[in-house]
């Protein structure tokens, strides 16, 4: 172990450029999740802080909830068999506030239950973000597809669907404007599955799949995520590897005067872990520091445990790429070392 | 007493088609607080026949006796437990750890022959071997800062700080000027002496013969 970081003391620049890259790719990888994330709550808030269970699409919508259609009666059944259960619906509109401005929400209504924020007739529940546009508990709202208006009664945090706040209303309200009487869309709390005849189930995150945009969105930042890991443990290995290459006397003598192979092995992995330690530590402070200041309209969420789990993947795949580069090591023999001059 | 035999030993290398015979049967016997000499033209088997005695390479055929074991018939884990703790080694070049200090070269060397030291008493015998071999000055120096007799001088420090019984030394001498060729060859004939080692010396110099106690010619391949 000593010797590691007496190397590493001894060739500072190398190890300080090693230890910038991680840095810098650790820390990218980490804005890039907060926006992931961020995006992800932005998109889906709604249905993300759900409890875990299963949804229900109707089979001929083709696993589109904006085209399904839950049978009234059948709703009734399931709803009386499964009390903790919802129905619910959710389409995209405006409103325009007591200014006259328009603000395009997420309607969103369903059965009385714990899982959604229920309303009355004529009330409507928004989230936070509309507030800070300016709307105001009393306010009054209305929509040119509904005769009524809407009384702004509370404001709920982190209500958001496809990137617009939801407004909460009762499903009176939301028949009118719609001109649908069935619900689309039946939860059911809990693991089980009941498999319910002409409905198709979904899990929440195969839910979150049908919602347009979502996937797609999230599959891209996924896919800018794990190229950086892969290539932060490709940088481990090619800097090992040419790092070795120059030391393969040094390694050879060592082994003449019979050093095990894994010595330098572990030599190798305490250095790995050491920079990356400290790249991590860095890239988590400036993470969770860009986290607080990451201007008002930015999607951006970035919690520990996301920084835990994926400095966790940057160490193993560090050390997979810094033990890929110990294998010539393995091979190095004594004699041609000693046999190669000075070093 | 004679520590080391080396038996009938043989070495071939595959050369494409040809196999080229390197040695053909070499016998030697080493004897404890000796210091044998081995002399002769160039490519006559010189460093093979001593890298073969140290186990770092095999031998085609015949027996290498260390202490009563085979060790051409032990695994390459106890060979390396075998260097590690009973061989020391020196060569042409001093081959010592760049980023390490004088110090710290002695004190890794211990941790690799897994000696049953603790920390002050590594301490102490790495500055009682510094002595020795007149280098206690510079134990906080880099190998780069060193001069070709200082680093050689360090070297024999490393080979002999965990008390091995064997010495092998390669051309110790062939990268000195003749000032130092014979401080370290002194070196190395005061230490086998007071340390009673058995050292197995390839030279080229005829200057150091008169520092061993017996001289082996080695030509193609065998002892004359
Ligand atoms: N790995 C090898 N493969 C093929 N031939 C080898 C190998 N190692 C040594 N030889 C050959 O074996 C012969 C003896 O080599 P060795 O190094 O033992 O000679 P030497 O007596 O030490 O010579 P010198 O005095 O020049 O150091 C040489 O002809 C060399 O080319
Ligand atoms: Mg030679």
């Amino acid at each position: 172990m000593k010797m590691a970081f007496k190397e590493m003391k001894k060739s500072k620049s190398k190890f300080l450029i090693l230890g910038s890259i991680i840095f810098l790719v650790s820390f990218l990888t980490f804005i890039i999740s907060g926006l992931a994330n961020g995006l992800s709550m932005d998109n889906a808030a709604l249905i993300k802080n759900m409890p875990s269970g299963h949804y229900y699409l109707n089979e001929d919508a083709n696993a589109k909830y904006n085209l399904s259609k839950i049978d009234e009666g059948l709703q009734k059944d399931v709803l009386a068999e499964h009390p903790e259960a919802t129905a619910f619906s959710i389409q995209m509109g405006f409103f325009n506030d007591a200014e006259d401005k328009q603000h395009s929400v997420a309607f969103v209504t369903s059965t009385e239950s714990d899982l959604f924020q229920y309303v009355k007739d004529g009330e409507i529940v928004l989230d936070r973000t509309l507030e800070k546009e300016g709307v105001k508990v009393g306010d009054i709202l209305t929509n040119n597809q509904f005769s009524g208006d809407f009384k702004v009664i509370g404001f709920v945090d982190e209500q958001k669907y496809s990137h617009a706040p939801v407004a909460f209303i009762n499903q009176t309200n939301y028949q009118e404007m719609y001109r649908v009487m069935e619900m689309q869309t039946l939860f059911i709390p809990g693991k089980d599955v009941p498999a319910i005849s002409g409905l198709d189930s979904f899990t929440n995150k195969g839910f979150l799949d049908t919602i347009p945009s979502y996937s797609a969105e999230q599959m891209s930042l996924n896919m800018i995520i794990w190229f950086l890991v892969i290539i932060s443990g490709m940088l481990f290995a090619i800097f090992f590897y040419m790092m070795n290459v120059q030391k393969i006397g040094l390694y050879g003598i060592l082994k003449a005067i019979g050093m095990k192979t894994i010595s330098l092995f572990q030599m190798i992995w305490y250095q790995m872990i050491a920079i990356t330690a400290v790249s991590l530590v860095i890239s988590i402070a400036l993470s969770q520091a860009f986290n607080l200041v990451a201007p008002e309209g930015m999607p951006f969420s970035l919690t520990m445990n996301t920084v835990l789990t994926l400095s966790a993947v940057f160490l193993v795949v560090g050390f997979i790429g810094a033990t890929i580069s110990g294998f010539q090591i393995k091979k190095i023999e004594p004699l041609q070392a000693i046999q190669q001059g000075e070093m | 007493m004679e520590t080391f035999i080396i038996e009938d030993v043989t070495k071939s290398f595959q050369n494409g088609e040809v196999e080229a015979k390197i040695l053909k049967g070499v016998n030697l016997t080493l004897t404890e607080g000796e210091i044998t000499a081995l002399v002769g033209p160039s490519g006559s088997g010189k460093s093979t026949i001593l890298t073969i005695a140290a186990g770092l390479q095999k031998a085609s055929g015949g027996q290498i006796l260390f202490d009563g074991d085979d060790m051409t018939a032990m695994s390459q884990e106890n060979i390396r437990k075998v260097r590690s703790s009973e061989f020391g080694f020196v060569f042409q070049s001093s081959h010592l750890v760049p980023f390490l200090t004088v110090e710290e070269q002695l004190d890794l060397m211990l941790d690799v022959a897994e000696t049953k030291m603790d920390k002050k008493q590594q301490k102490e015998e790495i500055s009682r071997i510094l002595k020795l071999v007149g280098m206690d000055h510079r134990k906080d120096a880099y190998p780069p800062s060193l001069s070709g007799g200082e680093k050689q001088r360090v070297a024999i420090a490393r080979a002999i700080i965990h008390k091995p019984k064997i010495l092998f030394a390669d051309e110790p001498t062939a990268s000195l000027d003749t000032k130092r060729k014979k401080e370290v060859m002194e070196l190395i004939h005061e230490l086998t002496k007071s340390l009673g080692l058995t050292t197995l010396m390839v030279t080229h110099d005829d200057e150091m013969l008169p520092y061993a106690d017996r001289v082996i010619t080695m030509r193609d391949g065998v002892i004359v």
